[in-house]
């Protein structure tokens, strides 16, 4: 089992970035946010 | 008249297509040639994987889609390029072999003036003894084997539920394997179903990789924007592996695969072997594996293509060493180096090396992540493609060369960690420039305010937008050209 890591020392999201990842509030707002950025990314990678 | 061959109708090559048609009046012709008789929007297969989907939602038939818009279709692999003619005309053609059950086996001669290579990647299970699904492995490459791997998981579902322990092993198949990001996808969904099922606490969930560190997914991972500050794709990825109790074992190579156990060398030399009781490895790729000749029937496969079979374009395919890589090593035109009237885009050209740092074992054995050429830079590089031949039969040789540089361009990842409109979570990653430019943009060699990773039920909602978005935009429906690549 040595060659199987388990990324112990990694962080874990505190209780607060758990809840809003499933907020759905925060959810919507982030969906829009993300498709902002989605749109920057492809125009500019649009010649 | 002109005549344009596309060979393949994946991503790259059914993007072309509609472009062309729609860009060029109805006296040029616009052939498809493909082996598939459907479309397959791949980066839902991992869905389709864990039974969460049907391959009739990640798939359509194409010849409907090829007649209401007027481009002639043929079932067929292409086998032999004639770019510069044959034996009594110079008229450069493609030979091709149909798969169409109508004509299953005929073999026929494709004149073109125009040639855009698109045949994606064979899926080399072949390269390692006992890989893929006829040997002890599934895959979930095609949605026709993510069918099949939904059957193994399952029943590794009923034997959890029975009250067996059972080890899932999900990865890379071989050390120079590319799309870490769709193994990455389809371990979360596991690990997600799982969950459901109430099993997971029976089940070891690991992930095999030829990866450095996590996070690298054949980039040379990414230095994010995160929160004000910078953090690294390993970090962010690291971070949701020990939050889901998935472990890894990195750095891989495997050997070989026999029922039930998987044989690996790691980048020290040292040989392990991982027992399992499902395992979903990714193949390695490698080009259509097609001939090419000139006039006088002599075989120039190797002027034409590089040893791993994909097309050499306009890249510097000059060796050196990583710490001499640019981000101009990579094409701009997609332009053949033999002829000038044939492209090859998407995953069919040939890259000039990794993004990531390659490493080679004590034993001479190479562990190096081949670069990822996902769904967003093969349908613009498809397009880029199409807009030149387009310019170039509408307007002679002076018409403007449209580029798409992978080192010019950005994209926008979705990796599914998980399906369900209240429960489901993904990762949303945004990475700028594609190919890493430590010239422009110093140690980091991304735009570190574009490049970008976020975990949440948001990004979840994303990658079913994108389904939607992207079968509608395939299937040729009003304004699709509008929704961008």
């Amino acid at each position: 089992m040595s060659n199987i890591r388990t990324f112990s020392d990694a962080r874990l999201p505190t209780d607060n970035e758990v809840r809003a990842r499933r907020n759905l509030l925060v959810q919507f707002w982030r969906f829009a946010v993300l498709n902002t950025k989605m749109i920057v990314m492809v125009t500019r990678g649009h010649h | 008249m002109a005549r344009t061959v596309i060979m393949g109708a994946g991503i790259a090559g059914h993007t072309a297509a509609l472009h062309l048609r729609r860009m060029l009046g109805r006296e040029h012709e616009v052939v498809v040639v493909s082996p598939n008789s459907q479309w397959n929007w791949i980066p839902s297969n991992i869905w389709v994987g864990v039974g969460q989907m049907s391959v009739k939602q990640v798939t359509f038939p194409l010849a409907p889609v090829y007649r209401r818009t007027g481009i002639e279709f043929h079932q067929a692999f292409a086998t032999e390029l004639h770019g510069a003619g044959g034996a009594t005309s110079e008229q450069p053609y493609v030979s091709v072999r149909y798969t169409d059950p109508a004509r299953q086996g005929e073999v026929a001669e494709l004149a073109y003036d125009y040639l855009i290579n698109a045949t994606g990647p064979k899926l080399n299970f072949g390269a390692t003894p006992g890989l893929g699904p006829n040997g002890y492995t599934w895959s979930v490459c095609t949605a026709g084997h993510a069918t099949e791997a939904a059957k193994g998981f399952d029943a590794v579902v009923q034997k959890l539920k029975a009250g067996e322990h059972q080890t899932l092993l999900i990865g890379m198949g071989h050390g120079t394997c590319t799309c870490q990001g769709a193994a990455f996808e389809y371990t979360f969904n596991i690990e997600h179903e799982l969950v459901k099922e109430g099993v997971r606490d029976k089940a070891d969930v690991i992930y095999i990789t030829n990866e450095e560190h996590l996070g690298d997914f054949g980039m040379d991972g990414m230095n994010f924007g995160y929160k004000g500050g910078i953090t690294t794709s390993e970090d962010f990825t690291s971070s949701l592996f020990r939050e889901r109790g998935v472990t890894a074992i990195m750095s891989a190579h495997v050997e070989s695969v026999e029922p039930g156990v998987v044989h690996y060398e790691q980048v020290d030399g040292s040989k392990g072997e991982q027992p399992f009781d499902f395992a979903m490895l990714l193949p390695p790729f490698r080009g259509a594996d097609l001939t090419a000749f000139d006039r006088d029937g002599l075989d120039i496969t190797a002027q034409v293509f590089a040893p791993s079979g994909f097309m050499k374009v306009d890249a510097d395919y000059e060796a050196k060493p990583y710490e001499e890589w640019k981000a101009s090593d990579w094409p701009r035109t997609y332009q053949s180096v033999q002829y000038d009237n044939v492209w090859a885009a998407g995953i069919a050209f040939a890259p000039p090396h990794q993004m990531s740092r390659p490493r080679t074992s004590p034993n001479g054995t190479v562990i190096a992540p081949a670069p990822p050429r996902t769904g967003m830079p093969s349908g613009v590089i498809g397009r880029a493609v199409a807009q030149t031949i387009a310019g170039r039969i509408k307007h002679g040789s002076s018409a403007r060369v449209h580029t798409a540089s992978m080192a010019d361009m950005g994209a926008a990842c979705i990796a599914s960690a998980g399906k369900g409109w209240r429960t489901g979570q993904a990762a949303a990653m945004t990475v700028f420039p594609i190919i890493p430019d430590k010239a422009k943009y110093g140690e980091a060699g991304r735009d570190t305010k574009q490049t970008y990773g976020e975990i949440g039920l948001s990004a979840h909602w994303m990658k079913v937008m994108l389904h939607y978005l992207f079968i509608y935009k395939a299937k040729a429906r009003p304004l699709w050209h509008l929704i961008p690549e």
